[in-house]
């Protein structure tokens, strides 16, 4: 095991650091793909409506590693040849944009009509209603939602190993296939995932605290 | 009945007509508000009062028909033509205080936040200059030791009068009440009450939608009946309430009178 370690210590620490990357870069550009669909399905023309809804059915209908081998090798047919990088956090983007949309569209539908018609009746723009009451009285209701979409897209990351982004599990697996060891490399690979999720949990609670802290205080 | 068209209105609705589906909520409504004054609109639930009310700052859209506001109509660019700009309509809104029978407070803002929030973002005004005059408003509705608390840390009563505060705070030309003491307790009608009464006693031009008669009867310069979507009876409230000639304004008087009654 310490030998292991050794020759493959700093292959495993660059997956842990693409594992990181690609879910970081993918969660963050799929919640903001997420956010501006939701944005348009909602003050956007109407005309848009039943693309969006196709679009996010399509995504939420397939499974997230056909999507991965559509962009990858189906790309280059329609001109858009990626690297396995790009390709895999376009990938992450796209499938997070249609889950985070949804919960966003939950979260907006249960804001109190009255708040936002008080905010219209005083002749506030559409975008500082979003930004000044829709989002902030939104997350207190989404946010443990959107925060556990972005611990199951953690494990998602592991299926870029599929279309050789050199993440996690594709730095596993090849420690695997070279030294037949499969107890310790899998091991190692689950207590990672074990802690990252942990500190996303965390860090989610805090951020949760932060949007409802005014619930919390004490009358 | 009363004239007090002396001075051109405040606020006028001519021929306005107002459909949900095949539901007629407002039929040829004629109304002339008075500047300065405080019009109660009255009647049974149903009968189109908050539809009216929401038409005067097109919270509502109506089907035909003009609604104006100071001479200048809103929601269309002329009348039955085109909707008017968004742009525009949020101009006309900033001179339109509204109070909401839910309140509407924004849950996530302090008592301060809320009534400042308009003053910087749509009155154009600094933080600190918005907060000085959010606490003047608080002050004037007597609730100037409560702007740190947030909604959820007031009672109902204290959340309407902030809801008043944070409407009179962007000084508003003309203020709609939409049934503002329906959701309260009653033993706190009293306070939200007193501060509207104040608020027309300062020559503010009021439109009220209220079930609460003891009002009407004490407060109002004028008083507007309505049943199924129509203006029945407009007058005084001496002469709504107490020579009503109109049957349908009898029966809904002779209702209340009833049911205050059998409370005891």
């Amino acid at each position: 095991m310490p030998d292991l370690l050794h020759r493959y210590g700093p292959d495993l620490l660059t997956g842990f650091g693409m594992t990181l990357f690609t879910w970081a870069l993918g969660t963050l550009l799929g919640f903001a793909l997420g956010f501006a669909i939701e944005l348009l399905r909602r003050f956007g023309p109407k005309r848009l409506a039943w693309p969006i809804r196709a679009y996010v059915e399509f995504i939420r209908g397939t499974p997230f590693l056909v999507q991965l081998f559509v962009l990858y090798y189906g790309g280059p047919l329609i001109g858009l040849r990626l690297d396995a990088l790009p390709a895999g956090v376009l990938g992450l983007t796209i499938y997070g944009s249609a889950y985070f949309t949804e919960i966003l569209r939950a979260g907006f539908d249960a804001v109190p009509k009255g708040q936002i018609e008080a905010a219209r009746a005083m002749g506030f723009t559409d975008g500082v209603i979003v930004r000044r009451i829709m989002v902030p009285v939104m997350m207190v209701s989404a946010l443990p939602a959107l925060v556990n979409f972005a611990i199951i897209l953690t494990k998602e990351t592991v299926i870029l190993s599929m279309i050789t982004v050199p993440e996690i599990m594709f730095q596993t697996q090849t420690m695997m296939s070279e030294t037949f060891a499969f107890v310790e490399p899998i091991l190692i690979l689950a207590l990672f995932f074990w802690g990252f999720v942990e500190v996303i949990s965390r860090l989610g609670r805090r951020l949760e605290r932060r949007f409802t802290h005014y619930l919390l205080e004490r009358s | 009945m009363t004239t007090l068209s002396s001075s051109p209105a405040a606020a006028s609705m001519r021929k306005v007509n107002k459909y949900y589906g095949t539901f007629h909520a407002l039929r040829d409504v004629d109304l002339d508000i008075p500047p300065g004054k405080v019009t109660c609109l009255i009647g049974p639930s149903g009968s189109g009062k908050s539809t009216l009310l929401r038409c005067l700052n097109f919270l509502e859209d109506y089907d035909s028909g003009e609604v104006r506001i100071d001479d200048q109509l809103i929601g269309y660019e002329t009348p039955g033509g085109r909707r008017m700009s968004a742009r525009r309509l949020r101009e006309m809104r900033r001179d339109i205080g509204m109070v909401f029978q839910q309140f509407n407070l924004w849950p996530h803002m302090t008592a301060l936040q809320n009534v400042a929030e308009g003053l910087e973002r749509v009155r154009g005004f600094s933080r600190p200059e918005a907060e000085v005059r959010a606490r003047e408003a608080l002050a004037k509705v007597g609730l100037a030791d409560k702007e740190a608390n947030h909604p959820s840390r007031l009672s109902g009563g204290q959340q309407q009068r902030v809801a008043i505060a944070r409407a009179i705070a962007m000084q508003p030309r003309i203020m709609l009440f939409d049934e503002p003491t329906s959701a309260l307790d009653p033993e706190l009608v009293g306070e939200v009450l007193g501060v509207m009464k104040q608020l027309a006693s300062e020559g503010m031009t009021m439109v009220v939608v209220t079930h609460e008669m003891g009002f009407a009867a004490h407060v109002a310069d004028r008083v507007v009946f309505m049943e199924r979507g129509e203006i029945v009876a407009v007058g005084s409230p001496r002469e709504v309430f107490h020579d009503a000639a109109d049957p349908r304004l009898q029966s809904f008087l002779q209702g209340y009178r009833e049911r205050n009654s059998l409370e005891f």
